[in-house]
């Protein structure tokens, strides 16, 4: 297991000094004003935007740039003075030609790989059954997909993916307190495990528990988000296109109204657990909610982390479902690399040489041959045909402790 | 389990190690040097307004010029003509685009025939739109300082220093060369000492 661990974290190492993708700089540049006492970002990047060099605003919540811009306080010695100047570095060349680089990535990733190891930990304690449990760490530890999606996009959803996680584990051991606490820890990170509270209702023993459950995330989000409640924060984080986008999808019922979505699928899983499943297992729930969300949305591919653990636990506990849940989970990060965004494919090697900008993405090369649009809707098709099946499984078996 | 081991190792090393070689494989030309920066100051091509350039090609095989474009409001759907001319102002290669395919401010490649032996060898290039109306231009900048090879350029029947913001682009002798020089450039950032030590 200790020579396991050791390889999955070369394999690690290496993703996170070779492949750049630019958010992390992006972010990083942004958190790097706490250095300079600067506390509420939103409002400051707005005010100064005509004098910086990066214009982003910063669409993450407040505990994400507390975090980063602490880890950066914490690492500057190592980092060395050239650090900042990189960050606020805008030219796409030269940005990429620094010789520190690599050391930069490794620094900047390097949490990432702390938060991603407890994950394995996590799952190897997730089992009674320890060799299951084994199955499940080196599951999480040896799949191309979450080295890629974390390490290659530099995916800072792994705060909230553990500590959603951490919730789960409470949930399965009946402690819904401190599972309720986790859950509000992970939504000031990012608002998805928000959703999951409706569930967490359904899980408490009485009204008086279901009620306090449901509001101790939003208070401890609350909490958090309050203080620096404004116009720029509102606009660059609460409502940013990629916090709404999940609700985006939906179909017209006429005189302005539509169906949307991700709300329907919440609404019937949530009236299936109250009305029909009397164990309420969350773990149907939560996995299945996020099978179809990302069947019917268009997913940024940092998403698909959300569910890659609930994965892995199905995947051992139904191994039937492990080949068909591979070609979903493959399915499902190719999508993105069909996206026009050269940041999905190509230019994540920049590293290794900018003439890579001379080459056409994925999208392009499949332009003179079909329509990508059609193509990636084929894939998508069946991806939620995938899920869907998968979906029912999972719910059919809802007698099961998972 | 053991297969899963096995193929993760063996794709991830292979998308950090191999990989960049099989993309390095496609690469059918390289740029001489990058873009040099340019001013707001630009320069309207239609009709009889054309714009002459000299400059100097760094490197053997010339095959294309590259530089910033313009096509305000995607108007101009005409021919954009590029004509290359030696030193004895022969003309040597001819490219032509649609203006239907150049979006307003997209780098665009004039590509050709490679010249084999183009290496410091000083060359002429007239960009022209010839069938294009007033209101279909199309624009290039200018820059600030002259680079890359450029020396002057004349418009309007002036002549003046510098030009716009080109690059030239190079066919490369084998697929090897360029592989080789992918790695080498990876290695001699990885293994420089900034690279391992803290400033």
């Amino acid at each position: 297991m200790k020579k396991l661990l050791l390889i999955a974290i070369v394999l690690r190492l290496l993703v996170s000094a070779f492949l750049f993708h630019p958010d992390i700089k992006t972010y990083n540049f942004q958190a790097s004003f706490l250095k300079k006492g600067v506390v509420n970002i939103y409002s400051y990047l707005i005010t100064n935007k005509a004098t910086l060099p990066l214009k982003d605003e910063f669409v993450y919540f407040p505990l994400t740039y507390f975090i980063l811009g602490g880890y950066q306080m914490v690492t500057s010695g190592i980092l060395g003075s050239g650090f900042d100047s990189w960050l606020a570095d805008a030219g796409a060349g030269s940005v990429v030609n620094n010789q520190n680089i690599f050391k930069y990535l490794a620094i900047l990733k390097f949490p990432y790989l702390i938060l991603d190891i407890g994950i394995a930990f996590l799952l190897l304690n997730y089992f009674k059954d320890r060799k299951k449990g084994e199955k499940a760490f080196i599951l999480w530890l040896f799949n191309p997909f979450t080295i890629l999606i974390i390490y290659a996009f530099s995916n800072i959803d792994i705060f909230s993916v553990l500590l959603t996680l951490i919730a789960f584990l409470f949930i399965k051991r009946e402690k819904l307190w401190k599972a309720s606490v986790f859950l509000g820890l992970a939504c000031c990170f990012k608002l998805y495990p928000l959703l999951f509270i409706p569930f967490l209702f359904l899980k408490g023993k009485d009204l008086k528990e279901k009620i306090l459950v449901s509001l101790i995330p939003i208070f401890i989000l609350g909490a958090v988000i309050l203080p620096f409640w404004s116009p720029a924060f509102v606009q660059s984080a609460l409502i940013s296109g990629l916090t709404t986008r999940i609700f985006n999808p939906g179909f017209s019922i006429g005189f302005g109204e539509s169906i949307i979505v991700g709300f329907f699928i919440l609404s019937a899983l949530f009236f299936y657990g109250w009305l029909t499943d009397k164990k309420n297992n969350l773990f149907n729930y939560w996995t299945v909610f996020l099978l179809l969300i990302f069947s019917f949305s268009h997913f940024h591919v940092a998403w698909l982390l959300w569910i890659a653990p609930f994965m892995v636990i199905l995947a051992i506990k139904k191994p039937s479902l492990s080949l068909p849940i591979f070609i979903l989970s493959a399915l499902a990060i190719a999508i993105p690399m069909f996206y026009q965004d050269r940041s999905m494919t190509i230019s994540l090697f920049r590293i290794y040489t900018t003439w890579y900008d001379l080459l056409p993405t994925p999208f392009v090369v499949l332009q003179k041959l079909y329509d990508p649009y059609n193509f990636m809707s084929v894939l998508h098709s069946t991806l939620a045909g995938g899920s869907l099946i998968i979906s029912y499984h999972i719910l059919k078996k809802e007698e099961e402790e998972w | 389990m053991k297969k899963m081991i096995w193929f993760t190792t063996i794709s991830i090393l292979f998308m950090l190690f191999i990989m960049p070689a099989i993309m390095a494989s496609l690469i059918k030309m390289t740029p001489a040097d990058d873009q040099p920066g340019y001013g707001p100051r630009r320069l309207s091509i239609y009709g009889i307004n054309e714009l002459s350039q000299k400059f100097i090609s760094k490197e053997k095989n010339l095959t294309a010029i590259g530089t910033t474009v313009k096509n305000p409001n995607l108007k101009n759907k005409k021919e954009v003509v590029l004509d290359l001319y030696d030193a004895n102002s022969n003309l040597i290669r001819k490219s032509i685009l649609n203006g239907f395919n150049i979006g307003d401010g997209d780098f665009v490649k004039f590509v050709f025939d490679a010249i084999p032996d183009s290496q410091n060898k000083e060359y002429s290039l007239t960009l022209s739109s010839p069938t294009a109306a007033a209101d279909e231009i199309i624009e290039v900048f200018l820059m600030d300082n002259t680079a890359n090879g450029i020396i002057e350029y004349t418009f309007a029947e002036e002549t003046h220093q510098g030009g716009i913001p080109m690059v030239t682009f190079h066919k490369p002798e084998n697929k090897w060369e360029i592989i080789k020089e992918v790695y080498s450039n990876w290695l001699s950032k990885l293994l420089s000492p900034h690279s391992r030590k803290t400033e």
